[in-house]
C-alpha cells in the first residue's frame, strides 16, 4: 500500500468523515482515496476551490461533530494559515496531512523535504498550540493518522501529520488493524461555559445543532464566546490557555523511539532521514550509535534528550537547513551538529557515517 | 397596545420618522443621558399596530420596528386595556 | 415568536453605528427566519469578517464567526457535514466580493442549499471607509480620493450567472420586500443570494454628501426601480437612469442543489 493511501484508512479508521481537499503534489492520492471511500463510508468528500475553502470547510465541519481532515503539500499549507490560527483560536480539532515538498515557494513539487517543519509550529500568526506527527513508513502513515485524530480530538486543536514525499509516496506491506483505539472529543455539559477550561484546560465541545446556541468567533472571547477584544487580561488568559493545554501535556504525549540509550553520540531523526539512520545503525551494529526517534515532533519532547545520559554530541540529520536542530540547540549543552539536506534525495548511511566518524573523533 | 421606544437601544439615527406612514415619529429635541437625541412620540396611539393588533392577532404595519437598526421599538400590552378615543386623519 | 426572539438581548444594543442599514437587515432577516418555523437549536449563522459579519454575533442560534472573505466556505462544510441544519450566512460586499469571490462563484456553482445576505454598503466600514469592489465610479472614500477608477461588481448578476438558485437584491427600505424575498430564499433549494443595498452614514455617506441615514434611505427610495421596468426600458430602447438601483427577484430556478436535507 501507499503512503498516502495509508493515510487516508487511517483516517476512516479513526472516524473521519469529512474530507475537504484540493489536488495538489504529492498529497493528491490522499484525497483520491478518500473520494472514492468516504461515500461508502457515510462520510463526505469535498474537493474545494482552494486551499483556504478546504481548511475552511473542515473546520465547518468539524463544528457540526464529524472528525473532518484535509490533506496537502507546502503551497497549500501556507495557504491555509490563516484559519489554522482561527482553529487555533476556536479550538477546532482537525487533522492536517502535510506531505512535504521542496520549497520556498512551487520549488520541487515531486522531491520530498521536511521545510515546513517550523511552519506548522509557528506558521499562523499570534501565540498557538498545535501537535505534529512524523511518520517514517507505510504503517506509521496509518497509525500515525489514528494518533493525530485522537490527540486532536483530545486537546481540541490542529494536529498535523507532516510526512514528506518519500514516505508518502513509498509503498510497503503494512497491517491494518480490524480495530483502533479511538478517541472522541469530550462534550460540552449543559449549563457549563463553552469556552471555560475543562479538565486539562480544553473545554467541552458544543456541538452545533445540539442546543448550545454557542457563538463562536476568532476573534478575542471570554468563556461565554462572546467578543471581548479591548480586555488585556481576557485575551492573555485565553491565549495562554490554548497554548498551555497542548504544551502541559508535553510529557503525557510524547511519542519517540530510543535505541542505545548509553551511546555518546546520538541521531535525532524523524521522518524518512531516520530510514538511513537505521540503516547506519544496522550497518555498525557495534558502535552502538544512539538514536532518538520523533513520531511526535511537536510539542518537542526536550525530556527525550535526557534518556541519553551518557551522550556527547547530537546529531540532526534533516531534509532543511536544520528547523528540529535548532530546537534540539535550545534544549541542550552539548554539541548539536545538523546534517541538512536539500534537493529531494535522502541522505544516505556513507554520509550519515561520515559525519558520525566526524563528530565521534 | 402601546408603542414605545427603548432609550437604552436607540442612537437616535431618526430613521423611524421617515417609514412611518403616520409620522408618529418626530426628531428628538432633548438628548438624554447618553447623548441620543431619542425620537418623541406623537399621538402614538394612531398607529394601526396598536390599534388593531389584537383584533387581528398578527402583526400589522410594523416598518417603523422592522426598520429600527438598533431593535428600539416595541409594542407593550395594556392591561387593564383603556379604551381611548382616536381621530385618524385620511 | 418574532424576530426579536432571535437576537441575543444580552448582546444589544449592538456595535453599528447610527443610522447602519446592517441592524434593519439583520431584523428582516431574522424575520423571515421566525416565518420559517425554524427551531433556533437546528439554525447555524455563518459570516465572515467586517461590520455585517457581526451579526452572526447578534442571533440567538449557533453562530461561526470566521475569517474574512471564507464564510461561505465554512458554511459549506458544515452544510455538507450535516445537511439537516438551517443555516443563514451573513456577509458584505468586500467580505463576499473582495477577499472571498472565488469561494462565492463557487458556493453559487455548487448551489449548496445556503441562504446568503449580502449587507451591500459600497465601502469597507469597519477599517474606516476604503473603496470596495462594488464602489460606484467616482465615489469618494478614503482609498479612492480622487473618485473610484474601477468599474463596480453587479452582485446579483454574478450570483445568477454563477448558478444561483435564487437571486433577488433589495434595499434596506424596502424592509417588507425584503423580508419576503428572504423568506423566499430560505425555501428554495440550492443558493439563494439575497444583495441588500445598505446605508453606511459613516463612512461611506459623510463622504457622499448623504450626510443623514434618512437622506440615504430617501435615496433608497427613489431611486431604485424594480427589475421589470428596468427590463421593459431596456427591451424598449428607452434610456435608464445611470443611477437606479434595480431592485426586485433576478431569478428563481431549481437547478440541481448540493446538501439539501433529505
Amino acid at each position: 500500500m501507499q503512503g498516502n493511501v495509508a493515510s487516508a484508512e487511517g483516517a476512516l479508521a479513526a472516524g473521519c468523515r469529512f474530507f475537504g481537499g484540493y489536488p495538489i503534489t504529492p498529497s493528491t492520492e490522499v484525497a483520491e482515496r478518500m473520494a472514492s471511500r468516504m461515500p461508502k463510508a457515510g462520510g463526505v468528500f469535498v474537493q474545494m476551490e482552494d486551499e483556504i475553502a478546504s481548511i475552511a470547510a473542515v473546520i465547518g465541519a468539524s463544528w457540526t461533530g464529524k472528525k473532518a481532515m484535509t490533506a496537502t503539500s507546502g503551497p497549500g499549507f501556507s495557504l491555509m494559515m490563516e484559519n489554522l490560527g482561527f482553529a487555533v483560536m476556536t479550538e477546532t480539532p482537525l487533522v492536517v496531512v502535510n506531505i512535504q515538498r521542496g520549497g520556498p515557494s512551487t520549488g520541487q513539487p515531486t522531491m520530498s523535504a521536511q521545510g515546513d517543519m517550523l511552519q506548522c509550529r509557528y506558521g499562523s500568526h499570534g501565540d498557538i498550540g498545535i501537535v505534529a506527527l512524523a511518520p517514517n513508513s507505510v504503517q506509521e502513515m496509518h497509525d500515525l493518522t489514528v494518533k493525530a485524530f485522537n490527540l486532536a480530538e483530545r486537546l481540541r486543536c490542529p494536529a498535523f501529520l507532516m510526512a514528506d514525499e518519500h514516505i508518502g509516496h513509498m509503498r510497503e506491506r503494512i497491517d491494518l488493524p480490524d480495530t483502533v483505539e479511538v478517541v472522541d472529543r469530550t462534550q460540552l455539559e449543559p449549563g457549563t461555559l463553552p469556552f471555560a477550561a475543562g479538565p486539562g484546560l480544553v473545554p467541552g465541545f458544543p456541538t452545533f445543532g445540539k442546543g448550545h446556541r454557542v457563538h463562536v468567533t476568532g476573534l478575542t472571547h471570554d468563556e461565554r464566546g462572546y467578543p471581548a477584544t479591548t480586555d488585556p487580561e481576557v485575551h492573555a488568559a485565553l491565549v495562554e490557555r490554548l497554548v498551555r493545554k497542548v504544551e502541559g501535556a508535553r510529557r503525557e504525549i510524547a511519542d519517540y523511539v530510543v535505541t542505545n540509550p548509553d551511546a555518546e553520540v546520538v541521531f535525532v531523526c524523524y521522518g524518512a532521514p531516520s530510514r538511513a539512520v537505521a540503516q547506519l545503525v544496522a550497518d555498525k551494529p557495534d558502535e552502538g550509535i544512539g538514536v532518538l526517534r520523533l513520531r511526535l515532533v511537536w510539542p518537542f519532547p526536550e525530556h527525550a534528550l535526557a534518556e541519553f545520559s551518557n551522550a556527547t554530541a547530537f546529531i540532526v540529520p534533516e531534509q532543511n537547513l536544520g528547523q528540529i536542530a535548532s530546537e534540539v540547540e535550545r534544549h541542550t549543552d552539548l554539541p548539536v551538529v545538523p546534517v541538512p539536506k536539500l534537493g529531494g534525495e535522502l541522505h544516505t548511511p556513507a554520509e550519515l557515517a561520515r559525519v558520525y566518524e566526524g563528530v565521534r573523533r | 397596545m402601546k408603542l414605545a421606544i427603548d432609550e437604552r437601544r436607540c442612537k437616535g439615527c431618526n430613521l423611524c420618522t421617515q417609514v412611518c406612514p403616520y409620522h408618529i415619529f418626530r426628531p428628538g429635541t432633548a438628548a438624554n443621558r447618553k447623548g441620543v437625541l431619542v425620537p418623541e412620540l406623537d399621538r402614538p396611539e394612531r398607529c394601526t399596530n396598536c390599534r388593531l393588533r389584537n383584533l387581528y392577532g398578527r402583526t400589522l404595519c410594523g416598518v417603523c420596528q422592522l426598520t429600527c437598526p438598533d431593535q428600539a421599538i416595541h409594542w407593550q400590552s395594556e392591561r387593564p386595556y383603556e379604551p381611548v378615543r382616536i381621530e385618524v386623519e385620511y | 415568536m418574532s424576530f426579536e426572539d432571535w437576537l441575543r438581548a444580552d448582546r444589544l444594543p449592538h456595535i453599528w453605528c447610527s443610522g447602519c442599514s446592517n441592524g434593519t437587515i439583520l431584523n428582516c432577516t431574522m424575520a423571515a427566519v421566525d416565518m420559517m418555523d425554524w427551531d433556533p437549536d437546528r439554525t447555524v449563522v455563518v459570516s465572515g469578517i467586517g461590520c455585517s459579519s457581526r451579526a452572526a454575533g447578534y442571533v440567538e442560534a449557533d453562530s461561526l464567526h470566521t475569517t474574512h472573505g471564507r464564510a461561505l466556505a465554512f458554511a459549506t462544510g458544515v452544510k455538507l457535514a450535516e445537511p439537516s441544519l438551517n443555516v443563514v450566512v451573513f456577509t458584505g460586499d468586500g467580505d463576499l466580493a473582495a477577499i472571498g469571490g472565488n469561494h462565492f462563484i463557487h458556493a453559487c456553482r455548487r448551489n449548496i442549499d445556503l441562504t446568503v445576505v449580502c449587507m451591500n454598503n459600497l465601502i469597507y466600514g469597519m477599517t474606516g471607509g476604503q473603496g470596495s469592489p462594488t464602489t460606484p465610479l467616482g465615489a469618494l472614500s478614503t482609498t479612492t480620493p480622487y473618485g473610484a477608477a474601477e468599474p463596480a461588481f453587479d452582485l446579483a448578476a454574478l450570483a445568477v450567472a454563477a448558478g444561483a438558485n435564487y437571486v433577488a437584491r433589495w434595499t434596506s427600505y424596502h424592509v417588507r420586500e425584503l423580508e419576503k424575498a428572504v423568506k423566499a430564499g430560505l425555501e428554495t433549494p440550492g443558493l439563494s443570494f439575497i444583495e441588500v443595498r445598505a446605508g453606511c452614514p459613516t463612512n461611506y455617506g459623510r463622504k457622499n454628501r448623504i450626510r443623514e441615514a434618512t437622506d440615504q434611505l430617501e435615496q433608497f427610495r427613489t431611486r431604485s426601480m424594480l427589475k421589470v421596468k428596468y427590463d421593459r426600458l431596456v427591451a424598449e430602447g428607452k434610456p435608464v437612469p445611470h443611477d437606479a438601483i434595480v431592485v426586485g427577484e433576478f431569478v428563481r430556478r431549481s437547478n440541481p442543489a448540493m446538501g439539501v436535507a433529505p
